[in-house]
């Protein structure tokens, strides 16, 4: 417990000093938030709701995204090359009390994008809810992105190739799942590939909420069964890598 | 005698490639060890199968009794590997508190900068120092548990001299408080220094284990070496028993041998016109050029 808590809170405090992660996975969706609310307009009606609040999920989604596929593999390509979490592994921290304290870490800062893009647009665009609504999307966004660091994990194994595959996943995802063109805009080919993207499944809920619906239970399922998938070729191809010969 | 480490007829594959065959030792508390052999002669990996990071193929490897992999087992254990550097964004102080937040009964902040020399850069971030403080700053989280096994992987690469001798002075201190150093090295005017049982290793295999005296005697020989008076040809010592090289520096000789008493002995009954006459050991540099290059011969 005390050597996981230990990694938290440094790893906090390098996040805090990363100014990649203020300026790209944080100040990104901001940025984005900003262009298409004044490009599209705020009243506009969509999927049963207001513009504002559809790409304010949208936008939450996509920086949570962002930092847990994107930064979050990096980081772990950089350690894992740089024999850090080898050196980790002969000290009392065990490899559960590493993963809990990468998945703490993550959780935290999805807690704090997701915060962030809500006060943005609370105050920006005056985006209005009842507050159990506030706390429904905020903890399925939450909860939510685990998926997502699996999925992190999984491109963290792939060495030199994260930062560009991690890249290239994260805006790849982003716009199939329809977080930047909504899908109901989008031709139908496209529509019918992103209900089956994690991402659309990651954000749906969330519109589902905004509009008074129930959360789909076909969105869980599909979320588990990613999940899943990520979790399972991740530890196939850890141990591959674990059992290369050291130089 | 309490075991720390024990190996058992351990082999470890890397595919086709052997790196460690049929290896057995076993490693007691309060004793300073020193694995030695050149590159490739298995001894980071024979370092790694003892911490646990990696598995044999074959055979068995106990830390404390119990599964090398096992954290628990790394509470008493202090550890500096090869090739790693440590993540950015955290100073020096902060990577140092980390570790101690590893353990329950960690070392004070203000022993470990003292112990790693680095009390003036405990500000500047981590992974910005230099080659040489960043081994000392990987000594100080190697004792940021208050360990009682230091297992240490070529500990000085990179640090200057200075450096050197701090970092020996500190271990020095660590071995007298009766606790357990186990060092691969390079440096074997180092490994003479502080190990009191030597382990060479080539090719895969242990190919001595004794206290450095011993294997100095044992395969480097003794020399005798002299200053010839007259010109006599340097080629005729050749010629006397027991002589396996002759060096020539100036007037002063040089005698390689395998008996140095009756070497000795000869030169001074048959007249040899020669002064200033020295028998020394050789280095344990000598015995493992030896035991390394030379080893298919002589075994």
């Amino acid at each position: 417990m005390k050597p996981m808590l230990a990694l938290w809170k440094g790893e906090l405090l390098r996040t805090a000093r990363d100014r990649r992660f203020f300026t790209l996975t944080l100040g990104m969706p901001i940025a984005f938030y900003f262009i298409f609310i004044n490009q599209v307009g705020t009243n506009v009606q969509i999927a049963g709701t207001f513009w504002s609040e559809y790409f304010m999920v949208s936008m939450a989604a996509f920086g949570v995204v962002g930092s847990s596929v994107n930064t979050l593999a990096v980081r772990l390509a950089t350690e894992r090359k740089s024999g850090w979490v080898r050196f980790l592994r002969t000290t009392p921290l065990s490899s559960v009390g590493y993963t809990v304290a990468k998945i703490l870490t993550q959780l935290t800062l999805s807690l704090l994008i997701i915060l962030v893009v809500f006060i943005v647009a609370r105050f920006s665009q005056h985006v209005t809810m009842p507050s159990v609504r506030w706390v429904e999307i905020l903890l399925w966004l939450w909860l939510g992105s685990l998926p997502f660091a699996a999925l992190g994990v999984l491109i963290g194994l792939a060495g030199n190739a994260a930062q560009v595959l991690g890249t290239l996943v994260y805006l790849v995802l982003s716009m199939l799942g329809g977080l930047w063109t909504p899908v109901q805009a989008l031709p139908t080919t496209m529509r019918e590939i992103a209900t089956w993207m994690p991402t659309y499944r990651f954000a749906q809920p969330a519109w589902e909420l905004l509009a008074g619906r129930p959360i789909s239970f076909v969105s869980i399922a599909i979320l588990c069964g990613y999940t899943v998938l990520f979790v399972l070729v991740a530890a196939w191809i850890g141990r591959k890598v674990d059992t290369r010969p050291e130089i | 005698m309490t075991v720390v480490v024990e190996m058992e007829g351990v082999t470890k594959l890397f595919g086709q490639k052997r790196a460690v065959k049929n290896v057995s030792l076993k490693i007691v508390k309060g004793s300073a060890a020193a694995l030695l052999g050149p590159n490739g002669a298995g001894k980071t990996t024979s370092i790694a199968m003892m911490l646990g990071l990696t598995h044999p193929t074959r055979g068995r490897v106990q830390l404390f009794g119990g599964d090398p992999s096992s954290p628990q087992q790394h509470v008493r254990l202090g550890v500096m590997l090869q090739g790693v550097s440590v993540p950015d964004r955290l100073s020096v102080l902060e990577t140092i508190n980390l570790f101690r937040g590893f353990y329950s009964h960690p070392l004070s902040l203000d022993r470990l900068l003292v112990a790693s020399g680095l009390e003036g850069d405990a500000r500047v971030m981590a992974s910005k120092l230099s080659g040489g403080k960043m081994r000392r700053l990987q000594f100080a989280l190697a004792l940021a548990g208050d360990p009682e096994v230091l297992f240490l992987d070529e500990p000085t690469v990179g640090m200057d001299v200075t450096s050197r001798r701090k970092f020996w002075d500190e271990l020095r201190e660590f071995i007298a408080a009766g606790k357990t150093l186990l060092l691969t090295t390079h440096d074997l005017q180092e490994a003479d220094m502080v190990a009191d049982r030597v382990i060479v290793m080539n090719d895969g295999e242990i190919v001595a284990d004794d206290a450095p005296e011993r294997i100095k005697m044992e395969f480097a020989g003794r020399q005798i070496s002299f200053v010839v008076q007259s010109d006599i040809d340097p080629q005729r010592f050749k010629m006397l028993p027991h002589v396996i090289e002759v060096k020539m520096a100036g007037r002063q000789i040089t005698l390689r041998t395998t008996d140095s008493d009756t070497l000795l002995r000869t030169l001074i009954l048959d007249q040899w016109d020669i002064s200033d006459i020295q028998v020394t050991g050789g280095g344990l540099e000598d015995a493992f050029v030896r035991l390394t290059s030379e080893a298919g011969a002589l075994i």
